[in-house]
């Protein structure tokens, strides 16, 4: 399913690479400066401001910063080149990374919000009471940040290619380098603010690209979304398997992968670290609508962008065909379509700046939650009690660096599309902590035991599809699956269908058979689902332990 | 972890609004077995609109499996395959809507049990005011 994209080459691909573009490159100087200028601005030294941005953050700009934070280089450019790519099979992208957000409101929001503490492995090691399941979380944490971010760089490559006219490589060494600087010098409450920039900035570029695409070939006035009927049925007409809804994989494939997203985007360490930013759970639920309706007029796009781009392509390079364009077209897709509908430099360029916004915003965010993870949950949590914040500050910028480093070091040869590289960062989320996670809120005997056996399971089952379809093919320079029926059923980038219902079930059976959690657990999550109002710096645990167990540890 | 503020629970009950805080901490938390009168409340909307969403979002995919003719022939606003429409056009909108629908019932909950959430700390005598009815 997965197709080893070959390293790139300069030449041959259809995007004008290959030559420094001045107004491009001027407009992504500027958004960069500006971004280090307002992380500098808001720096901030004080270690509750790094990670929870002293909970301050209001609806709306927080639901720009949900939308910054969630919409990466896979929803900018990955989406699209799936929809293009794989047809109807890539809706399940578009459903999976929008309507997950339902989910984590009804469910998780609000809940985690009165949880109140600074992290997911935070929140891990508190409920059930076990220093090892945070540590196991903050692995987790680590490993998800590190798999989504390669799919950043990899299109923060691609776009450097064409606004600098540098390879690759140097593009995503560049770019990845200015990310690493900014985050480490702004922290959580420079990212918020940056993030509602990152946001008008990557939704004017994207639907500014989209419109003027659809004016200059004529296609579409006011509303392209809902004019963009015509051009479907000519690509249905040139390329039958677009439409075909099951042509490149089953309704099981296409349930698994969307599956697997919503139940990531519920899992997702750096997208609940956005509830834990506001200052009290209305605002938590706002903020998700707000979020998602952000996210909606990006995800809207994608499917236009698809078709249109789909279209252009082989009117011209792709000489009657789409489908089959290579994995670093499609990934371009969307900058590639402003560039064939023959717009003005300075705007392909405002479109390919936009993707650098989105892959940087996203970036930012996992290696905020990847940092904390380290130093709050690692070294001062299991290794070193009485850390102080300068430690703390200087273990979470050291890790920055050194998953950048990483990051930097794959993505100049990524293992696979970008929105499949970002897919499975959602599988290991989803199978790994959305049970957690969901039992740890919502059923108050969920053991310590039953977690981590939960946790182990779910690694094992998540982290093994990706190492059988492709880690392992990828370096091994093999085609095919280390088993391949294995990978028909529990694909790298959708094995939560399959994880989290054998995950929840070992949970439970674990649990049932160990000793109830302690008496303070329990009142911890019921305090989660009080209606009795909390104060904005407090957490469940404040409140919870009133009048509980005198003495706890 | 330190526990640094102890609050003195009787005064939360009296600055409420009317909800007796201690009861929900003595209640079991189980999302089959809601066992006070706040969490049926919610988890009736809560399961009301997560069933909405497995339809929307299921719904065409489900359609196009049990009828494929029927989707890629049938075509809207000019020529949009009706697969193609539903799914990526109005299932992140139902998403949507059925979010803001959610959104709205729970602030409708918040007020029949008197939950205030701007600045909780400060303005008791408005929680306690309210009265806890819409």
């Amino acid at each position: 399913m997965i197709e080893a994209v070959d390293p790139v080459v300069l030449q041959e691909t259809a995007l004008d690479v290959g030559e420094f573009k001045l107004v491009p490159a001027l407009t992504v100087a500027v958004m960069l400066a500006l971004f280090l200028g307002v992380g500098y601005f808001f720096r901030v030294a004080a270690v509750d401001e790094l990670w929870v941005a002293g909970r301050s953050i209001g609806s709306i700009e927080n639901g720009m910063a949900i939308g910054a934070n969630w919409m990466s280089a896979a929803s900018y450019l990955g989406v699209a080149a799936l929809v293009a790519t794989a047809g109807y099979f890539g809706l399940a992208y578009v459903v999976g990374w929008t309507t997950g957000y339902f989910i984590l409101l009804i469910f998780m929001a609000a809940q985690f919000r009165r949880f109140g503490k600074y992290t997911a492995p935070d929140f891990v090691g508190d409920r059930f009471y076990s220093d090892w399941a945070r540590g196991i979380a903050a692995f987790t944490t680590l490993a998800i940040a590190f798999t989504y971010a390669i799919g950043q760089a990899s299109g923060m490559g691609l776009m450097a290619q064409y606004i600098f006219g540098i390879s690759y490589e140097m593009g995503v060494i560049l770019l990845m380098g200015v990310t690493i600087g900014y985050v480490a010098l702004s922290g959580m409450l420079g990212t918020t603010k940056n993030m509602a920039i990152q946001y008008v900035i990557l939704i004017v570029a994207f639907t500014l690209g989209l419109y003027a695409t659809g004016w200059a070939e004529g296609w579409s006035t006011a509303l392209p979304y809902l004019e963009a009927g015509p051009e479907f049925a000519e690509a249905a007409s040139l390329e039958a398997q677009f439409i075909e809804p099951f042509e490149y994989a089953g309704y099981y494939g296409w349930i698994a992968l969307a599956f697997s997203l919503i139940v990531g985007t519920c899992g997702l360490p750096h997208v609940l670290v956005r509830f834990y930013t506001v200052d009290n759970e209305r605002t938590a639920r706002w903020s998700t609508v707000w979020g998602l309706f952000f996210i909606c007029l990006l995800y809207w796009g994608t499917a236009i962008y698809a078709v249109w781009g789909g279209l252009l392509y082989a009117d011209g390079p792709g000489d009657g065909t789409f489908t089959d364009m290579a994995g670093v077209e499609a990934d371009a897709l969307v900058v590639l379509t402003t560039q064939l509908a023959g717009l003005p430099e300075w705007l392909v360029g405002l479109v390919a700046a936009g993707a650098v916004a989105a892959a940087l915003a996203t970036t930012a965010g996992l290696f905020i939650s990847a940092s904390s993870a380290a130093a709050h949950d690692i070294y001062t949590n299991l290794y070193k009690e009485d850390a102080t914040q300068r430690e703390q500050l200087i273990v979470g910028r050291g890790t920055i660096l050194g998953i950048g480093v990483l990051v930097t070091l794959i993505g100049l040869n990524p293992p696979a599309l970008i929105g499949e590289l970002v897919a499975m960062s959602f599988a290991i989320a989803g199978t790994v902590f959305f049970p957690v996670f969901f039992l740890g809120l919502w059923w108050e005997n969920t053991t310590k035991e039953g977690a981590l056996a939960g946790m182990i399971t779910g690694i094992v089952i998540s982290f093994g599809a990706i190492l059988n379809d492709t880690a392992i093919p990828m370096y091994t320079g093999v085609e095919d699956a280390v088993i391949p029926a294995l990978a028909t059923w529990l694909p790298g980038t959708s094995s939560a269908l399959v994880g989290v219902p054998v995950v929840f079930a070992v949970i439970v059976v674990v649990s049932l058979l160990t000793d109830a959690p302690p008496r303070s657990v329990k009142r911890l999550v019921r305090q989660c689902h009080s209606p009795e109002p909390m104060q904005r710096t407090e957490t469940a645990e404040d409140v919870a332990t009133d009048g509980g167990s005198p003495t706890e540890d | 972890m330190t526990d640094n503020t102890i609050h003195d629970s009787e005064s939360d009950v009296e600055t409420d609004g009317g909800v007796q805080t201690e009861a929900y901490l003595e209640e079991e938390i189980n999302i089959f077995r809601p066992a006070t009168p706040f969490m049926r409340d919610h988890l009736r909307v809560i399961w009301l609109a997560f069933f909405a969403w497995i339809l929307v979002v299921f719904g065409p995919v489900t359609l196009a499996l049990a009828n494929p003719s029927l989707v890629t022939e049938t075509t809207v606003l000019g020529g949009y395959p009706l697969h193609f429409f539903l799914t990526a056009i109005i299932t992140p909108l139902g998403a949507l809507l059925l979010s803001v629908g959610y959104a709205i019932q729970r602030d409708r909950l918040d007020d029949r049990y008197g939950i205030a959430h701007d600045e909780a700390a400060e303005s008791e005598s408005t929680v306690a005011a309210d009265g806890g009815d819409r």
